[in-house]
């Protein structure tokens, strides 16, 4: 008997190992792709965004200067500030509009898989042609939205919607929600679903109304999808840029400067690749800690069912 | 069987090969908004030489910046028509032939654009030989002077009498206007429409060694206030305030009373939108006094192209008296002192005046102008939108004063 344990134990291990190599070769694929084409080029910016280096002519070492040059940068500052804002708001905008979307689209009525199609129709266009569609909307004298204003009789002149701050900015909202929205329900749909009905069913029975059963039963059963929806939106918020490039070309008096439209500028018309790599490194850094933050918050990974 | 295949395709290889040899395809960049006359010449080449060009053209703002990553992605073209301001920047980058050789032996090397070659010689060597040459000057629809009970013939001769005219156009109709400029942040556009209202007056938007911004003074002050009534009156379309530099043209649409455009537009106009029935003068400082931006493009050949006897062929057909009479129809001035006055012989008087501005007109030289000036960030163009269209004329000047000096100062 004293001598069955090791021997016993012996292939336990060996089938684990070699269970190991077999998951491995498994996840190779993926990994390869990840290793190629995310941890080496972050690695590589890294290594540039401690160079000065121009785009013509050869980089130089400067240590952490680019990174200390950051911190006294007001332009990367009022970037980091209208980015904060711009997320803010429209993140906000786009779950006011796909959560009503995704309880309206979740019941079962007549033509709900045309409302579905419709409203996530705008999704499969190109953020870039989307803009520019919306370019010609706004536009002041050719466009849609000024002359029906001005032809019904709303406003005395067609407004040029992209000439302010605010009204080119709540344009760009109002793009990107009709861009977005149909996507984050499509998510928040999938979360609704997994509700079972008998749930449901059984705070009916006990007396909840519709918002208590809302409040207190759907949204906490929700809480790991909303995760999923509030990280894509916000990460995607935060690099924002195609918006901001082609409809306001940084919008009037560059007040809408995003910390993705900054970092091109200073690589590819100011030349500083080095300093947007430091830029890019930090807008990472940003990224990955507010990610941390929101799982965090929702308490994601917690309570395994 | 089998031998006879290889035989049939060795020959189509051969002579595909050989026919490859015996004409070169010359890939050549462009900016936008330079108007027809660069198009027309590329198309009368190609229509009499074996050797062709393939044009692309490239908004005008990002030329800079494709023609750098292209160059570091080892894309560029073979060559460039590069706004000549920007051609010491390049050379001193290392990425231009070097074509002093070959341009000292031109026989009429001595009357090409001086200002053109000064700019597009590095230490000593020429890297760009001028290509295009283009002033701004001062446009009025006289149908529309007509209309509004203007004397047609009489060119203005200050903002006010502009200002004036600006007014009664107007009244016309709805969609009348008596003035436009891009103000959506188009340096580009403004630097050469707007600063000769005050370098006309003397003054000047860097100092004279190009290290001082001297943004902040009464005749930018005055020629700002003068954009911002007719704004503020109604005389410029609602869309001017977001032109990035899109309609810079927006004259040739015969709803525009008056607008300060440049030599280009005039060939547009004569060759494009004949029915529209104008005058040109000169454009006037905000307290008196007249002024230009003399502008134009060189011809830069990418450093280690396999092509370059092929371009040099382009260039010296550009000299000739045909390529010259092509892009002086189209409203590119002569770049040949010696064949000038032939060149434009025949052509539209008008253009008279677009020469004629060169005498009184300025080139700021700067490395950094992309930088400064033609950037759509840039604290120029951010400037003079925020000038004439904020609510917040002082806060606009000193934050581009401040920004403009930083960046002249960090850049040395």
């Amino acid at each position: 008997m004293a001598g069955s344990g090791p021997g016993k134990a012996l292939p336990v291990r060996r089938r684990r190992r070699h269970s190991q190599w077999r998951g491995l070769l498994y996840i190779a694929p993926a990994m390869a792709l990840v290793i190629v084409f995310f941890v080496m080029p972050v690695l590589f910016t890294g290594w540039m965004s401690l160079h000065n280096w121009p785009l013509l002519g050869s980089p130089r070492w400067i240590g952490f200067n680019n990174y200390f040059r950051m911190a006294n940068d007001a332009r990367f500052a009022s970037a980091l500030r209208f980015t904060t804002y711009y997320t803010v708001i429209v993140t906000i905008a786009i779950f006011a509009v796909a959560f009503p979307l995704a309880i309206f689209v979740e019941k079962h009525r007549r033509f709900v898989g045309a409302y579905r199609t419709i409203i996530f129709l705008p999704v499969v266009v190109g953020l870039a042609s989307a803009s520019l569609l919306w370019v010609w909307l706004a536009n002041v004298d050719s466009g849609f939205i000024g002359p029906a204003l001005r032809a019904l009789g709303l406003v005395e002149k067609s407004p040029n919607l992209l000439a302010t701050f605010d009204s080119a900015f709540f344009t760009i909202i109002v793009m990107v929600v009709w861009k977005i929205a149909g996507f984050t329900m499509i998510i928040l749909l999938t979360g609704l679903q997994a509700i079972p009905s008998e749930l449901t069913e059984a705070a009916r029975i006990d007396g909840a109304g519709p918002w208590q059963r809302f409040r207190y039963l759907t949204l906490p059963l929700m809480r790991r999808t909303i995760a999923l929806a509030l990280i894509i939106s916000v990460t995607g918020s935060i690099l924002a840029f195609d918006q901001f490039y082609i409809m306001t070309s940084g919008g009037p008096q560059n007040r809408m400067i995003s910390v993705v439209y900054y970092i091109f500028n200073q690589s590819f018309v100011s030349f500083n690749l080095g300093y947007g790599a430091a830029l890019s490194i930090a807008l990472l850094a940003i990224l990955v800690v507010i990610s941390v933050m929101q799982l965090r918050l929702l308490r994601v990974g917690e309570d395994r069912p | 069987m089998i031998k006879r295949l290889l035989a049939a395709t060795s020959i189509v290889t051969l002579c595909l090969a050989s026919g490859a040899s015996a004409a070169e395809k010359i890939e050549m960049w462009v900016r936008s908004g330079i108007g027809e006359s660069f198009k027309k010449v590329v198309e009368a080449y190609n229509a009499s030489h074996e050797n062709q060009v393939a044009m692309t053209e490239v908004p005008f703002s990002e030329l800079v910046q494709k023609y750098a990553t292209a160059i570091a992605g080892g894309q560029a073209p073979d060559a460039l028509s590069l706004d000549l301001i920007y051609t010491p920047a390049f050379a001193a980058a290392g990425q231009l032939e070097d074509l002093t050789d070959w341009a000292k032996g031109l026989p009429y090397f001595n009357s090409l654009s001086p200002s053109h070659v000064k700019l597009g010689t590095y230490q000593d060597r020429i890297y760009g030989l001028p290509l295009s040459v283009e002033t701004s000057i001062f446009a009025w629809n006289k149908d529309l002077y007509k209309k509004a009970g203007l004397d047609p013939e009489k060119a203005p001769t200050s903002w006010e009498e502009i200002e004036a005219n600006a007014e009664k156009i107007r009244a016309l109709g709805d969609d009348i206007y008596g003035f436009y400029f891009s103000g959506g942040g188009c340096g580009g556009c403004m630097i050469f429409t707007f600063t000769p209202l005050v370098w006309g007056s003397g003054a000047d938007i860097l100092s004279s060694d190009g290290k001082t911004a001297t943004l902040d003074t009464p005749e930018m002050r005055k020629a700002v206030d003068i954009y911002r009534s007719m704004v503020k009156k109604d005389l410029v379309p609602a869309s001017a305030a977001s032109d990035n530099g899109v309609n810079f043209l927006t004259f040739t649409n015969g709803k525009i009373g008056q607008q300060s455009l440049g030599a280009f537009a005039i060939g547009t106009l004569v060759t494009e939108n004949p029915d529209i029935n104008f005058g040109v003068t000169l454009i006037p400082g905000v307290n008196g006094g007249t002024s230009s931006f003399a502008g134009g493009d060189n011809f830069v050949i990418t450093k280690g192209t396999k092509k370059i006897d092929a371009v040099k062929e382009f260039l010296e057909y550009t000299y000739s008296m045909d390529g010259q009479k092509v892009m002086a129809k189209y409203g590119s001035l002569p770049t040949r002192g010696d064949i000038a006055d032939k060149v434009l012989e025949g052509l539209d008087p008008r253009m008279q005046v677009g020469i004629k501005a060169i005498e009184v007109a300025k080139t700021p030289y700067t490395l950094q102008f992309n930088d400064l000036i033609n950037s759509a960030n840039g604290p120029w163009a951010t400037f003079t939108n925020a000038a004439i269209y904020g609510d917040d004329v002082d806060g606009a000047f000193s934050n581009a004063q401040s920004e403009m000096q930083s960046i002249i100062d960090t850049g040395q």
